[in-house]
């Protein structure tokens, strides 16, 4: 017999059924890496009292291995709504944990739970990450120089560069002729982002991407169509010009 | 009244059941100096039962015919180094295959340029080439967008690359060693390797994937017997650099940022040397400095991160930019007064860096000049400070420190405005014969021309 919805009768959170709590735990047990990340917890804290965002966030890494080792289901489902983006993925919690645990590790396999599950509060958190994004899954870059701008980072100073010339001589004048680009941090072949996206396509990642941001993911559809067509389309070049001159 | 200290913050993250202790400041004093004589030391990371060398299964799945092995031979000339526990890890010092960090390129320029010049000034042998990904971990870590199997494949496809990539210039498979210059790449693939070497299931899960691209060896998955960080390079060639300074760095009292990703991650694989700090930090970047004649200085907060935190450099800004003014840079600036805090690692020398001129807000002005260890290791051997180390996409004040090092900054400056008007026309200068970087696909130059462009330009 199902058990009754779990609710908070003083927020207007909707209610999650119970089914979803046990499921969104499953998918989290059964990661690959769960049993390697968690061993047991003597509540110590070592954790908490070393980890940066701790100091900044209602965030505690002993809170989160605590709730996973007692199998809190509604405190972890409850945790995924927020305080798991909090982490900073440091792992200096994993470097001092005398169980070998990874909370860091764990918080990873929690967002990844987050995103399969679509939470509303992982596609908030993940919107201003979406140019990292587009720009991983179609180049395997996650940064290039014109992602930083003034508008983009205004407090990051007064000019992006305190040499003023425009963006591509300034690109052109390091003496490294792979990093002579803008929209890329190198230039990028073209037959690595197809072969990028084929893992992409293989290991769940666009399914991933398409629940947690739609339009983004049909824009890299679109982009990556093309540049698999681009690619096809030299491959079959380059056969004519090796029959050539065979 | 704990129900008020919580409410202002004080104890916020520790969950509900938490209490303040009430210690006394001389109780408080006493707990803290107990507690760093334990944990502010290398014993807390070699004070546990576990211990386990990956590389002994990777040996035996190698001679059960499971997978081949990128091994480090003659040619590469290695130097070994001792780890955590005292292991000996081969560090290869020649036939270099640069795998670059999108963070460096995109960011901060003369970061690997400068490793890069430092090789041509010791005649080391490499290959900077447009076949690679990125890691993909800044961003996985960032939103959980990824999992093992597409980190694991990528890695496995950028290490199948390096291997391969001599052939392009007519020279046998293995040649050249993949030498990773980002910090969060370096403890992703350590873990990856880990992984991967651990479970039949993830080792056959991507064969599947690398096999469908092409990317196997004899159908086998190529494992590198070790994943070797660039600052891992610099270390096992400190002195070697350290003979080609032309600069006096005595004066200098330098800080360290020791990367989490880089010695947090698979510690036991990480370099320490009891000549260094004592042997209680990662010795690579202090002993560079070290042997560059800098006074290293340490700090109480040394073990902190630099806030970088992957989604907040992002999308939680002031997270970032606190935890590196309040944490980091106030106090290498008061406590160690340093002249300089030097990174071994990409998202902590940008947020270190970039992060400090909005300091200003709050009256927090320090000025710390931050950049990386090749950096400085490169302006002390004599690089130009704009052509080369490419200071000026640095947002930290760079020019005081420079005075102090005895470089005509403004005289420099104006030598690279006067070598944008050329760069404008097209007269560039590079490190090397760009018809290198491309080894297979559009643009690729046939073995016979590009093996004439294999000597540095």
């Amino acid at each position: 017999m199902a058990r009754a919805p779990i609710g908070d009768p003083v927020s207007n959170s909707p209610v999650v059924a119970y089914e979803t709590l046990e499921q969104v735990f499953e998918d989290i047990r059964s990661h690959p890496l769960y049993d390697h990340e968690l061993h047991g917890c003597l509540n110590c804290g070592i954790c908490t009292a070393t980890c940066p965002s701790a100091h900044y966030y209602d965030y505690s890494p002993r809170e989160i291995v605590q709730l996973l080792w007692t199998e809190n289901l509604e405190g972890i489902y409850e945790a995924m709504q927020e305080k798991i983006w909090a982490c900073a993925q440091c792992y200096t919690c994993a470097a001092r944990c005398p169980f070998d645990n990874s909370p860091g590790g764990l918080v990873m396999i929690m967002r990844e739970a987050a995103i399969k599950h679509g939470m509303p509060s992982a596609k908030d958190v993940l919107r201003p990450f979406s140019r990292v994004l587009l720009k991983v899954i179609s180049t395997g870059n996650q940064l290039a120089p014109n992602m930083i701008t003034r508008d983009a980072f205004p407090d990051w100073g007064a000019n992006v560069s305190k040499v003023d010339a425009p963006l591509d001589v300034l690109r052109k004048a390091i003496p490294v002729p792979t990093m002579h680009t803008t929209d890329t941090a190198w230039v990028v072949n073209l037959k690595t982002s197809v072969e990028l996206y084929t893992i992409w396509e293989e290991t769940g990642v666009l399914q991933q991407l398409e629940t947690i941001d739609e339009n983004l993911f049909d824009v890299i559809r679109d982009v990556m169509d093309e540049k698999r067509d681009a690619y096809a389309e030299w491959l079959e070049e380059h056969e004519k010009e090796t029959a050539g001159d065979a | 009244m704990a129900d008020d200290k919580r409410s202002e913050g004080a104890f916020a993250g520790f969950g509900p059941e938490w209490r303040p202790a009430n210690l006394s400041p001389d109780e408080a004093r006493a707990a803290t100096a107990w507690v760093e004589t334990r944990i502010d030391r290398r014993s807390l990371l070699t004070g546990r039962d576990q211990v386990e060398d990956v590389r002994d299964i990777m040996w035996q799945l190698e001679k059960d015919g499971e997978i081949a092995v990128h091994r480090i031979t003659e040619q590469h000339e290695p130097v070994t180094a001792r780890t955590l526990y005292g292991w000996k890890k081969r560090i290869p010092t020649n036939h270099l295959w640069h795998h670059k960090s999108c963070g460096q390129c995109g960011n901060i320029p003369g970061y690997p340029t400068s490793l890069l010049w430092l090789m041509n000034k010791l005649e080391t042998r490499y290959l900077d080439e447009t076949d690679q990904t990125s890691c993909t971990a800044w961003n996985y870590h960032g939103s959980g967008i990824g999992n093992v199997v597409s980190l694991a494949a990528v890695f496995l496809r950028n290490f199948h690359q390096a291997y391969m990539s001599a052939k392009a210039q007519g020279l046998p498979e293995g040649y050249y060693y993949p030498l990773v210059h980002c910090g969060t790449s370096f403890g992703n693939y350590k873990e990856m390797r880990c992984f991967l070497l651990h479970s039949t299931k993830l080792r056959e899960q991507v064969r599947k994937i690398l096999a469908k691209l092409g990317r196997l060896v004899d159908g086998k998955l190529l494992i590198p017997e070790e994943v070797v960080h660039y600052s891992e390079w610099l270390h096992v060639m400190r002195e070697p650099i350290a003979e080609k300074r032309v600069i006096d760095l005595s004066r200098v009292r330098a800080t360290v940022h020791p990367a989490c990703h880089v010695y947090k991650m698979v510690p036991e694989d990480v370099i320490y040397d009891d000549t260094v700090m004592d042997g209680n930090r990662v010795a690579v970047s202090s002993g560079l400095l070290q042997s560059l004649g800098a006074q290293v200085i340490d700090y109480s907060t040394w073990y902190d991160c630099c806030g970088f935190g992957f989604r907040h450099i992002i999308g939680e800004r002031e997270f970032t930019r606190s935890f590196a003014i309040d944490r980091k840079i106030k106090v290498a600036v008061e406590e160690a007064r340093a002249d300089v805090m030097i990174g071994h690692d990409t998202g902590c020398i940008t947020t270190l860096d970039k992060n400090q001129w909005i300091g200003r807000a709050a009256d927090k002005v320090y000025e710390l000049p931050i950049m990386a260890d090749c950096q400085l290791a490169a302006l002390v051997c004599g690089a130009h400070p704009y052509k080369l180390a490419q200071l000026h996409w640095h947002a930290s004040p760079f020019e005081g420190f420079l005075e102090k090092l005895g470089i005509d900054w403004q005289k420099a400056k104006a030598e690279f405005e006067a070598y944008l008007k050329e760069v404008a026309a097209g007269r560039i200068e590079t490190l090397y014969d760009a018809r290198r970087s491309i080894t297979s696909g559009p643009g690729f130059v046939r073995p016979a021309i590009a093996a004439k462009g294999t000597e540095r330009a």
